[in-house]
């Protein structure tokens, strides 16, 4: 009987594991847009995009392209709790494969927060990269949310 | 022998409640979706460029429309889409994106413009064309209706309930896992503010106006990349991808465009000059584009 009952419980144990480091129990879009909006505040909502996180054995980077127009004002707002593991949040002028690209801010400076924002004005174009953290062992996924708005 | 009978029911049990859990928030959104949205007439889910390296975030045709508006564009209703075409649309998910984009547009025009009882019948046009996509939960929730009534003389006020809407309605595409749906809306809101912005210029022939359809005209770069991550989830996507790089050709070749693009220069769109025969063909290209999109 034991030594059925041993292995049995590890197996119990890691598929609970497996389940609950499923990116998808974190990623509830609705209650990451829900406080997102509520950041945004005085700007009007634009839109909003989630982008799904998973966590490789070597470091890699998700760009986001966000299109503005020249003449308006801009608050980006970032929703970073969804994930298991900090990523960087980094903002650019241009693409990344662009030689000359200007780093226009980086999450570093928001330290641990899970929310934070950035305003941008005067450019036609953001590029919102994540750059994820290597992870040694699992499978770990997450989700970020980034909200823009206009005013 | 009993515990090892009794093992495998177990194991077969916890290894599917750990695949289910992984999906149940998701799960339990559509659901809830599907219960609100039995009218809804959208085919299976397709498949979604979700693990891309490179996305794209479209702007929401209520800013394209605030962009124009202050660029001092007038208010043309011959322009706007016929509110009374909705159900002529609901034959492919295609069709029913693309003309809800095109509402979208026609009603973002009628707010900025002040046109209220005109928002009123496009946002029920857009409502319409949202339910054959499944979108009613958007369109009926917090008394969206009656709240739009009770402000509607108050621009700010029905701006941010349209502004509620399109959040309800991007949540639902995500979490209906339809990003796509929510990239050929935007093309269809785009081409329409496109038409609507060369027939306003061709009438009032004002600088300020050119501008800002030359600025629109910037988006059609990513607007291509953004289908194309897309490409395969709808048969129609080919033509539309071909349609709007040509549009989008057409804009480069503009020869001060050329220029500065050559210099790798922020082109001021208030100062530079287009020619009749480079504003005439891309005029053509988005009239048969919109064109094949209403009719």
């Amino acid at each position: 009987m034991k030594k059925i009952i041993k292995p049995l419980f590890s197996v119990v144990i890691i598929s609970m594991l497996m389940a609950f480091q499923g990116g998808d129990v974190l990623c509830n879009s609705k209650e990451l847009k829900d406080k997102a909006k509520e950041a945004l505040d005085p700007f009007k909502y634009d839109s909003a995009e989630l982008t799904r996180i998973m966590y490789k054995k070597k470091e890699s980077i998700k760009e986001v392209e966000v299109p503005l127009f020249i003449g308006e004002k801009y608050r980006i707002v970032f929703e970073m709790e969804a994930l298991p593991k900090q990523v960087e949040v980094q903002i650019y002028n241009k693409d990344k494969d662009s030689k000359n690209r200007k780093l226009l801010f980086s999450s570093k400076e928001m330290g641990d927060k899970k929310e934070f924002h950035f305003e941008v004005s005067k450019t036609r174009h953001v590029y919102v990269d994540y750059v994820v953290p290597p992870m040694e062992e699992g499978s770990y996924n997450g989700c970020a949310v980034f909200m823009v708005g206009y005013k | 022998m009993i515990s090892k009978l009794l093992a495998i029911p177990f194991l077969a049990m916890t290894m599917f409640i750990a695949s289910c859990s992984g999906n149940s928030e998701e799960q339990k959104n559509q659901e809830s979706l599907e219960v609100v949205d039995s009218t809804a007439t959208v085919t299976a889910p397709a498949t979604v460029a979700e693990d891309n390296e490179v996305s794209y975030n479209l702007p929401s045709a209520l800013q394209i429309a605030y962009v124009f508006k202050k660029s001092g564009a007038g208010f043309v209703p011959a322009l706007l889409n016929n509110k009374a075409n909705t159900s002529k649309y609901n034959t492919s998910n295609y069709k029913r994106a693309i003309n809800f984009g095109i509402y979208s547009a026609d009603l973002a025009y009628c707010l900025f413009n002040k046109k209220f009882q005109e928002s009123k019948e496009y946002l029920k046009a857009c409502k319409e064309m949202g339910s054959y996509l499944g979108l009613n939960q958007a369109f009926e929730s917090d008394n969206m209706a009656q709240r739009f009534d009770k402000n509607i003389s108050n621009e700010d006020s029905v701006v941010k309930i349209v502004s509620n809407v399109q959040l309800k309605t991007d949540v639902m595409f995500e979490q209906n896992k339809q990003k796509h749906i929510t990239v050929i809306a935007f093309a269809g809101a785009w081409t329409e503010s496109m038409y609507i912005a060369i027939e306003v210029y061709s009438k009032d022939k004002n600088k300020k106006v050119l501008g800002s359809l030359l600025e629109q005209l910037l988006l059609s770069e990513t607007i291509i990349k953004a289908l194309k991550t897309y490409k395969d989830t709808e048969p129609e996507l080919t033509e539309l991808i071909a349609a709007i790089e040509k549009i989008n050709s057409q804009f480069n070749s503009i020869a001060a465009v050329k220029l500065a693009m050559e210099k790798d220069e922020e082109i001021d769109f208030n100062s530079i000059s287009v020619t009749d025969a480079e504003l005439n063909a891309i005029t053509e290209s988005v009239k048969t584009l919109r064109s094949g999109m209403i009719n």
